[in-house]
This record gives C-alpha cells, sequence and structure tokens, in this order.
C-alpha cells in the first residue's frame, strides 16, 4: 500500500508540487501569524512586568464607571494630600507620586514625531530611583520647569542628546525644554514603540492640568512587611473613588488589554489565512479528482488484484496526509519566516523588540501541522470516495464508458448548501455573528461550486463563440475542450470564483462605506476647513487646547468651532458624545433635525442623539436620560432632539457649556472646524497654516481635502484587504496552471493526432490559451456576480450602523473580469509550451 | 463433434468436481428497444485442473461471461458459482476476498502498475491481503518464466512478452483455485504467444492450476484442453482436445 503510495507520488512530482503549493501558501499564513503574534504577546508581557517590577503597589483613582476594569477604565486624579497619608502607612518604604498625559516631541526640522498608532507619553519622572522603571542611561533627572529625560528610541533616531533643545506638544501651548538625561526600559531602547517625555512632579502637574493632584502613587513596601497587610493598610486610609491594588495586577492588566489587541489582530489575519485554505482546498480536490480520473485503470487493476475498497481509499487518502504533511511543514518553516521579516518590519517602524526573541511555541506547530494536514485530507476525501466507486472492471480496455454520476443528488445538495448557506449569512447578518457569516459564506460557495457544472456547458459555449470565430481550429477546439468536461471545467473556475467573489464583495462593501461616508461627511460640515490632530477623531487627537485662540485671531475666519469629545455612563455601558457651541451650528457644523430643534435644545443644557441611537435605546425627544460622568457622577438629562446619523458627531450631542459642567478642565479638542468670511482661498490658507505652526501636529485641509482624506483612508484599509485576499487569488491561478497540465497530459495522444494531421505549435499553444481564457472568464463573471450579491447584502445589513449608501462600482467590476482574464492567459502559458513541445511521434505511441 | 446444451443432471454431476460454475445465466445491458442481451440463459461448468478456452465471434458474450463468473459484472439473472461459493450474493467485501485469495487474473493489456517493479508487482496481491511472499515459489516462478533478470525493472522497461509473463507470475503468486486469461496473447507476437500458452499448459499440467481463458485466437485456444463455444450470447457447442483445425472448422460454423 505505502509502496505503491510513495512511489505514485515520486512519479508525479511537479504535480504533487503544484498542489501542494497551495497548502504550503495557507500554512504560511497561519504559522506566520500564530508566531508573530506569540512574539507580541511575550514582548509586551515581558516588557509590563519590568516596568512594574520595582512598584509594589499602586494607588490609583477607582475605575470611574460600572462594568469597566483594567488598563482601559475610565479613572480619576486625586488629591496630592493622599501622598503623605500613604508615606505614614506602617510597612511604606517609599512613595511617590506621578501624572500623566499626552507629549508630544517636535524633531529638528519642525516635525511632530508620530509614533504609528503607539502612544507619545508624558509622565512623572520617578522620585527615587529605587521606584523607578526607567533605566538612566545619561545624564540627570529632570529637575527644573523646563528640563525633560527622552527615552533613548527618540533620542537616537532624530538625534538628541542630553543638553540639546527640544520643543513638546502639550495640551496647552507647546513648550521649549532642555533634555536633562536619557532613559531605556530595561534593555529595550522604547516602550513598544511609544515616545516618552517624563517631567518634574510639579512640572507634569502644571503641564497636565492635574495642579495638587495626583494620578497615582507608586509604593514600595519595607523589607520584612508583608505586601498584603500592607495593602490592607493603605486601604483602609483611602477615601472613595481611590484604590490601592499590587504592581503585578497594573502588570497583569497591561497585558491582557495587549492580548486582546493582539487576539484582534491574530482574528482579522487568520480569517484570510482561511480564505487562502478554503481556496487551497478547492485547488486540491480538483486535483485529486483529475488524478483519480487519471488512475480509473490502474486503480481498477489494484482492485481485480485484491485491493478492498478500503485500501483504495486509504491510498488516496494516505497521498493526501502526505502531501498535506510535507506541504505543512514547508509552510511552517516558510510562516517562522515570515514572522521574522514582520518583526523586522516593526522594528524599521520603530518598535524596538528585544531581539533574539522569535516565540515558537508547539501550539503552533500542532495547529499548523493539524490545519494544513487536515484541509488537504478533507479535501481529498470526495474524490477518494470516487476512486472507491471504480468497478474492478475499468481496468479492461473494452470498458471505457464513463459511470454516470448523480446529477440529482449533486443538484439537490447544491441547492440545499446554497440556499441553508444564504439563510444562515443572512441571519448572522442580522444578528451580527461574523462566524454565522462566515459559515453561510463557505455553504452558499460549496453550493455555487456544486451546482457551477451545470451552468459551465452553456456559458463554456457562449463565452467560447467568440474565440471560436476569431482564433480558426484552435479556438474552435479550445472551447470543445471546456465544454467536453463541464464538471471539470467548474471546478477549476470554482477556486478563481471564490477569490473573486470576496474581492468583488469586498470592492462592493468598501465602495458603499466610502460613499456613505463622505456622503456623510458632506452632510454633517458646513466648515470650510478641518483642523484634525495626530490621530483623527480620537479622544488622544493631540490638538491643544490653545490652537483654536491662535487662528480665531486671522483675519476672514468668521467661525472657530472646538469640537470636544468625552465618555459617559448610561445603561451599563459608556459611551462617546460630542460637545459643539451652540452659535456653531448651521455655520460649521450641520445637524440634520429628524424631530426637536437642536439650537434650543443645546441652549436648553439637553443632549441631542442620533437617529440610530434613538432606535435602538428607544429614546424619543422629552425623555430623561440618567447618566454618570466621571467628575460630577450620576445626573439626569433630557433628550431635546433626534438627529439624523453625522459623520463628525456620532450618535450624542451637548453644548459647549454642558461639557465645561461635566468634565474637567483644559480637555483637548478632537476637531476644530473653520468658517471663513470668503470661503477658502489659497491666502487665507496659508495664513492659517502659518499661524499654526507651532502646532505641529495639526493638519489643515479644506472641507474637500478632508473629505478626500477620509475617502483614502477607506481606500487604503481595502487595499490592505486586496493585497490580503491576493493570496487566495494566486492559489487558484496555481490550480488552473495545475487542471492545464494536467489536462494536457491527459490529451497527450490526442494533441499527438492533431500535430500529425498539421496542426502547428503556435495553434497547439492558442487551443490551450482558449481554454484558460473561457476557464478564467467563467469563474470570474460567476465570482463578481455572486460577490456583488454577498456585498450588497453586508452593506444593506449594516445600513443601521451608518452605511446609508450601496454603490455597485460596475466599471470596477468588470475590471476584475478583464484582470482574471489576463491572469488565466498568464496561467496558461506554462501548460500551453509544454503541450506545444510534445513530440508528435512520442505523444501518439504513448497507450 | 457438436454437443447440446448440458443437462441439468450432467451439471449437478460437474458441480462435484468443477472449480467454477454458472447456471442460467443471463446479462442484458439497456433498456426497451435498445435492450442488448449479451448473455442468454448460460449453464456451464468448468472443470479443475483443467485449461478451458472460451471462444466466439466479437459481440457473442465471452468477455461478459467471463466477467460474470469472476465477479468483476454482476448477472441480470442465473448463478455463478466458484467452488460451492455463489458470488450472486456477496458484498464487495467478500468479493474482493474471493478475488485476492482464489482468482488470479491476465489481461491482454495494461496488466502491470507503472511505477512498480516486476517483483513488487507480482508480490502485490500476497501485499495486498497483509501476507508473507512465498520467496521460493516467486524465484521459481521466475525462472520459469525467464524473468529473473527483470525483476527489478519497471514495465516500462521490459517488453510486452516480458510484461504478460510478469502478470501471469502475479496471477499464479497465490496459487489461486482458478485463473482468469481475457485474450491474454492479444497483444503479443507469435513467439511470446508460444512461450506464454506452453506456460499457462504447464501450470495446468505441472502445478495443477484450472484456467479458464477468452480468446479468438485460434491457436491459442487449441492449447486447452476443452474449448466451448459461444454465439449471440449462447452456448453454442464445445470440443474436447481440440486441434488447430477442428476449432477453425467450429468458426467457420458459426458464421464466418
Amino acid at each position: 500500500m505505502w509502496r505503491v503510495t510513495l512511489r505514485g507520488m515520486l512519479a508525479h512530482k511537479l504535480r504533487l508540487a503544484l498542489t501542494g503549493l497551495a497548502i504550503v501558501l495557507g500554512v504560511t499564513f497561519v504559522s506566520g501569524t500564530l508566531v508573530l503574534t506569540d512574539t507580541l504577546h511575550s514582548t509586551f508581557s515581558t516588557l509590563f512586568s519590568n516596568v512594574y517590577r520595582n512598584v509594589d503597589l499602586e494607588v490609583r483613582g477607582a475605575a470611574a464607571f460600572s462594568n469597566q476594569t483594567g488598563a482601559l477604565a475610565v479613572r480619576e486624579p486625586f488629591a496630592q494630600s493622599l501622598l503623605a497619608t500613604v508615606r505614614e502607612v506602617p510597612g511604606v518604604a517609599l512613595a511617590g507620586g506621578s501624572v500623566s498625559g499626552y507629549a508630544q516631541y517636535v524633531d529638528k526640522q519642525g516635525h511632530a514625531i508620530s509614533t504609528g498608532g503607539a502612544p507619545t507619553i508624558g509622565t512623572t519622572y520617578p522620585a527615587s530611583q529605587r521606584l523607578s522603571w526607567f533605566h538612566l542611561v545619561a545624564g540627570t533627572a529632570p529637575r527644573t520647569a523646563t528640563q525633560v529625560v527622552m527615552d533613548q528610541g527618540t533620542a537616537q533616531k532624530f538625534g538628541f542628546h542630553v543638553g540639546s533643545r527640544v520643543t513638546i506638544l502639550l495640551p496647552g501651548a507647546p513648550r521649549n525644554f532642555t533634555i536633562s538625561g536619557i532613559v531605556k526600559f530595561g534593555t529595550a531602547n522604547n516602550l513598544a514603540g511609544a515616545t516618552i517625555a517624563a517631567f518634574s512632579l510639579p512640572t507634569a502637574q502644571s503641564l497636565f492640568d492635574k495642579v495638587g493632584r495626583l494620578d497615582t502613587i507608586d509604593v514600595l513596601v519595607a523589607r520584612g512587611s508583608s505586601l498584603s497587610s500592607v495593602e490592607r493598610a493603605i486601604a483602609t486610609e483611602l477615601p472613595k473613588g481611590v484604590e490601592v491594588v499590587t504592581g503585578q495586577t497594573v502588570a497583569d492588566e497591561n497585558t491582557s488589554l495587549m492580548n486582546q489587541i493582539l487576539g484582534f489582530l491574530s482574528t482579522a489575519l487568520l480569517v484570510f489565512a482561511f480564505i487562502a485554505l478554503f481556496v487551497g482546498a478547492f485547488t486540491i480536490f480538483n486535483t485529486f479528482s483529475i488524478i483519480v480520473s487519471q488512475r480509473t485503470r490502474e486503480l481498477a487493476l489494484l482492485r481485480i488484484v485484491g485491493a478492498s475498497r478500503r485500501q483504495v481509499f486509504a491510498m488516496v487518502q494516505l497521498e493526501a496526509f502526505l502531501m498535506g504533511l510535507v506541504a505543512s511543514l514547508l509552510g511552517l518553516g516558510l510562516g517562522v519566516l515570515t514572522a521574522m521579516g514582520l518583526s523586522a518590519l516593526l522594528r524599521a517602524f520603530g518598535i524596538s523588540l528585544p531581539p533574539g526573541s522569535l516565540v515558537f511555541s508547539a501550539r503552533t506547530v500542532v495547529v499548523s501541522l493539524l490545519v494544513g494536514v487536515g484541509v488537504t485530507m478533507i479535501s481529498a476525501v470526495s474524490p477518494a470516495r470516487h476512486a472507491v466507486r471504480i468497478a474492478p472492471v475499468r481496468a479492461l480496455a473494452s470498458y471505457s464508458s464513463a459511470p454516470a454520476t448523480s446529477r440529482r443528488r449533486r443538484v439537490i445538495v447544491g441547492a440545499a448548501l446554497g440556499v441553508g448557506g444564504l439563510a444562515v449569512l443572512v441571519g448572522g447578518l442580522a444578528r451580527g455573528t461574523i462566524a454565522l457569516v462566515g459559515v453561510g459564506a463557505v455553504a452558499i460557495f460549496v453550493g455555487v461550486a456544486m451546482l457551477a457544472p451545470f451552468i459551465a456547458r452553456p456559458m463554456a459555449s457562449v463565452l467560447g463563440r467568440p474565440l471560436a470565430a476569431t482564433l480558426g481550429a484552435s479556438g474552435v477546439l479550445g472551447r470543445e475542450n471546456s465544454m467536453r468536461s463541464p464538471r471539470r471545467t467548474a471546478q477549476t473556475a470554482s477556486a478563481l470564483m471564490i477569490g473573486l467573489a470576496l474581492v468583488a464583495a469586498f470592492t462592493v462593501f468598501g465602495a458603499s462605506i466610502s460613499r456613505s461616508a463622505t456622503g456623510s461627511i458632506k452632510d454633517a460640515i458646513a466648515a470650510d476647513y478641518v483642523i484634525t490632530g495626530s490621530v483623527t477623531g480620537s479622544p488622544i487627537s493631540g490638538i491643544s487646547n490653545a490652537a483654536p485662540g491662535v487662528i480665531s485671531h486671522i483675519p476672514g475666519v468668521d467661525t472657530v468651532t472646538r469640537v470636544d469629545s468625552g465618555v459617559f455612563e448610561f445603561g451599563h455601558s459608556v459611551f462617546n458624545l460630542a460637545a459643539i457651541p451652540r452659535d456653531s451650528l448651521s455655520r460649521t457644523v450641520t445637524l440634520r433635525m429628524q424631530s426637536g430643534d437642536a439650537g434650543s435644545a443645546l441652549g436648553a443644557g439637553e443632549v441631542l442623539i442620533s437617529s440610530t441611537t434613538a432606535t435602538s435605546k428607544n429614546l424619543s425627544v422629552g425623555d430623561t436620560m440618567r447618566v454618570r460622568f466621571a467628575t460630577t457622577g450620576w445626573t439626569s438629562v433630557r433628550v431635546g432632539g433626534v438627529f439624523k446619523p453625522n459623520a463628525i458627531l456620532g450618535s450624542y450631542v451637548v453644548s459647549e457649556r454642558f461639557f465645561a459642567q461635566h468634565y474637567a478642565p483644559g480637555a483637548q479638542p478632537v476637531a476644530i472646524l473653520l468658517r471663513s468670511t470668503t470661503g477658502p482661498t489659497a491666502a487665507e490658507t496659508s495664513a492659517i497654516t502659518a499661524a499654526l505652526r507651532p502646532f505641529a501636529n495639526l493638519k489643515v485641509q479644506t472641507r474637500s481635502q478632508f473629505i478626500a482624506t477620509q475617502q483614502a483612508q477607506v481606500n487604503q484599509i481595502l487595499g490592505l484587504v486586496y493585497a490580503l485576499l491576493g493570496l487566495a487569488i494566486i492559489i487558484a491561478l496555481i490550480g488552473i496552471v495545475n487542471t492545464l497540465l494536467l489536462s494536457v497530459f491527459e490529451r497527450t495522444r490526442e494533441i499527438g493526432l492533431l500535430r500529425a494531421v498539421g496542426m502547428r505549435r503556435r495553434q497547439v499553444r492558442t487551443m490551450i490559451r482558449s481554454e484558460a481564457l473561457i476557464l478564467a472568464v467563467f469563474g470570474g463573471v460567476i465570482g463578481v456576480i455572486l460577490g456583488t450579491g454577498l456585498g450588497v447584502a453586508l452593506s444593506v445589513s449594516l445600513s443601521q450602523q451608518g452605511i446609508t449608501d450601496v454603490v455597485v462600482p460596475y466599471s470596477n467590476l468588470v475590471l476584475f473580469v478583464v484582470v482574471a482574464a489576463l491572469l488565466g492567459l498568464a496561467a496558461s502559458s506554462w501548460p500551453a509550451r509544454r503541450a506545444a513541445r510534445l513530440n508528435v511521434l512520442d505523444a501518439i505511441a504513448v497507450e | 463433434m457438436l454437443s447440446t446444451q448440458p443437462s441439468s443432471r450432467d451439471v449437478v454431476h460437474d458441480l462435484a468436481t468443477s472449480v467454477a460454475h454458472a447456471v442460467d445465466l443471463v446479462k442484458t445491458y439497456g433498456e426497451g428497444n435498445a435492450e442488448v442481451r449479451a448473455l442468454n440463459g448460460v449453464t456451464i461448468a468448468f472443470e479443475r485442473e483443467r485449461f478451458v478456452a472460451v471462444m466466439g465471434p466479437s459481440g457473442s458474450g465471452k468477455s461478459t461471461l467471463m466477467h460474470c463468473m469472476a465477479g468483476l459484472d454482476v448477472p441480470t439473472s442465473g448463478h455463478t458459482y466458484i467452488g460451492d461459493l455463489e458470488i450472486g450474493e456477496m458484498d464487495d467485501t467478500h468479493l474482493t476476498q474471493l478475488r485476492r485469495d482464489r482468482i488470479g487474473f491476465i489481461f491482454q493489456s495494461f496488466n502491470l502498475i507503472p511505477t512498480l517493479t516486476a517483483r513488487e508487482n507480482i508480490e502485490l496481491p500476497v501485499t495486498l491481503a497483509g501476507g508473507k511472499v512465498d520467496a521460493e515459489w516467486l524465484e521459481f516462478l521466475a525462472a520459469q518464466l525467464s524473468i529473473t533478470d527483470r525483476l527489478g525493472h519497471h514495465p516500462a522497461e521490459m517488453s510486452g512478452g516480458q510484461q504478460q509473463r510478469t502478470a501471469c507470475a502475479r496471477a499464479l503468486i497465490r496459487r489461486p483455485e482458478l485463473i482468469f486469461a481475457d485474450e491474454p496473447t492479444g497483444n503479443l507476437d507469435s513467439n511470446s504467444s508460444t512461450e506464454m500458452l506452453n506456460f499457462l499448459r504447464r501450470s495446468v499440467d505441472e502445478f495443477h492450476q484450472s484456467i479458464v481463458m477468452v480468446t479468438h485466437d485460434v491457436r491459442a485456444a487449441a492449447h486447452a484442453d476443452r474449448v466451448v463455444f459461444l454465439a449471440d450470447g449462447e452456448l453454442v457447442g464445445e470440443i474436447l482436445a481440440p486441434t488447430v483445425d477442428d476449432v477453425l472448422e467450429q468458426m467457420k460454423q458459426l458464421g464466418h
């Protein structure tokens, strides 16, 4: 058994290599993702435990809202007087207070130093080295109000030294500092890509608007005292709203937050790995089907000389197992290399990882092998069952007719899968369960692939007609060949179909998001200029609260609207609200009201809610909401109006005055909107830009530029998705190459005969290319139609989440079919050359 | 020397000694107007340790008869037996066991697995059954068939005659009760044919094998102990201890 399988495999190395490639790529994706996320996970957990190694206990504000815990919880600062109290507690050896906030460096060229998503941290330099998580490598601690300590990562990358002058962007106006020292974090130059600016405590308190208050007190427990008894002793001294936890707890909280983020990353990547493997499964299924049909006589002969059905089944499965195993091992190796490459990429982005610490866990090996081998073997089950059904008599030359296949069962199963899949998909979309959507999509794809053979013949006939008309005999034969075995044509096209269906679905979805976003921005903003910070729309936007004042003096600027953002608790959940001055309404911000009057509601200190929120929370004008703010606690607020979805302001809108009442002073706006008397002019644009030059991180855009930027962001994400789906398309193309090679091999005699009766090599090539073209267009057309349907379904089902326009970008979709056709042609070049090279005599002599 | 259909008494008598027999075998293909009766009520027995040839013109049903009797095809009605086992009632597992343990096959072409060497091909029925190869017997067969120096070669490296002799060794390796040979000389030149037939003859005479051979080669049939003739799905005659001339004469009468 082993011998027959192994010899058969060794005799067809090329075929196996091509088929295995699909699995290699898929497993590379899986193992690369696992190694990368494991590595990042270990890096971060080491990092956080190092940071908190010197902190035995930490006193901090308790989570301000219910259901919020850990690193993401909103915490309020407390009175600095608590520091003296904590120091008095028996068993406390050392205690130091700290505040932190936004602080972003400006490089020597005047550009804000951005971190690519990691925070720009401003914090307090610890009072004692023994409490410190910094490792001072040069200079001294900051002592005066103009001194700062910088992280080594930033210092090295941007050429700062002890004694250098540096500008730092702050919640208030930017200020200049002198670097008094440079620090590392254990052995790392920076903290997972974040930049750090550490000030003396009084300086930090004044910079971050926390004079007389502290965010945390770090405590070192005296030798000989027990951690838990000191913790309890401190707890009894703390007022309400302040808590004490161990340093380990804080480290764990940070690690688990990081794990959550990494979990999203690995899930997203694994989804694409799964798509690649799914497409690969079709390729494997197809190859094994062809292999089995080509080996019909051999398998029948084995049956005649005594192989049982089980043995034949085992033989095909063994082949799948071995192929899957080898491919998975290769994929595993490549995955590790990929992860190394990605780590290097992260380092290039300035995220310092401890070198040589790639985490290669047993789980990665197990999962990769299981997935790779499993997918291969499952894909080969149906071909293996086909092999089992081969009657022993088929070994005899006299029996050459193919056995009839059950068309009816195929139609029933295919249709059931398609319809059932659609139901599951719609259900999943309605309930927002992504897993159900995935299962539904898989069922639809398999169902359509099962039904595809029935339309393959007529479609190949139609698609092939122009080829037959223009390419003469080669075109006619190519068309006939793709009609000859509709099942194989459909199976080969299926892989490409899935790839293109996904591309088309994301294109429709993306275009709908893009249009909805820009459409709603157009509807939401009346401003001529939009000023944004480092991170658009985020509470840590980095917009200085001094910036609005600077611009308002520019001649021609008519209205300056600062949009603030804050969090509050409502119905056991935490939401964001936006705050705008009442007089900005219709000047810079457009609120299209469904009910109520925005102006009078904001004037009366009421809240405006979006229509989607009104529906989901069952609220209407006149209702009262019980809400909680971190600083001021529980309060009641009346719903004063309902507005149509607004891309800038979100779900809840209050007035500037309301915001000032409930939030701590010194908040940083999330955006600044400007209205000028003349509309945007070049002169005005440069005047605004010049005025904002000290605020190095701010971006001034006209309304149309801002809309274009938002669109570009959607396109950027779409581009990333395309790149990830590209792998699936590549695998589908490998499938086409494979099928064509196999069918050229199968038709060796026939091609030899054609050559013998006078077909030229070029005509042979044209014939094979015609087949590939028909295959690719067939897969492309069905895929695009299917994908468009899926994309529309997805978009429609998310209309509540703000996808208001469903866009079908026809020209793009047609372009995909054209690209698929070209890729199909490219895939056929090797098989076509192989067919053309066949020696006429040899070809005829083959039995 | 033409005999009529055997009587049921003859069949009962044959049962005791036959290695395989069929009773009232009918096989039809297609339905309605397109129905073809390949076998139309054939009752026949093959004796132990005899070399029987089945002859007939194309379409006479001789291959169908063999396929049904070997359990490769399922008759429309009637009964087939190997020894005293009725194979019509067997499921695939038992049929497989039967083929593996009690029957050997030789075909006109495509006899060998191309990726295995000659030795591995010969051993195949044994390894498939999970048994141990009788090396002495294999060497003996190889020597008798003059393929000893070819055992390590792949089929593609052997002549047609060598391939067919390898298939012959494979059919004999498990010392089956019965060997079915379907046009074994159909693709061979006359020298190879003669060698092959002589060996089949010897395996009956010296190794006590039982052989049923389907052929339309008159010279091949003349090597048998008995030739049975089929025409239009019916048994139309037989000759014992045939000569080439006897067989030619009979074939002429069958409408050639």
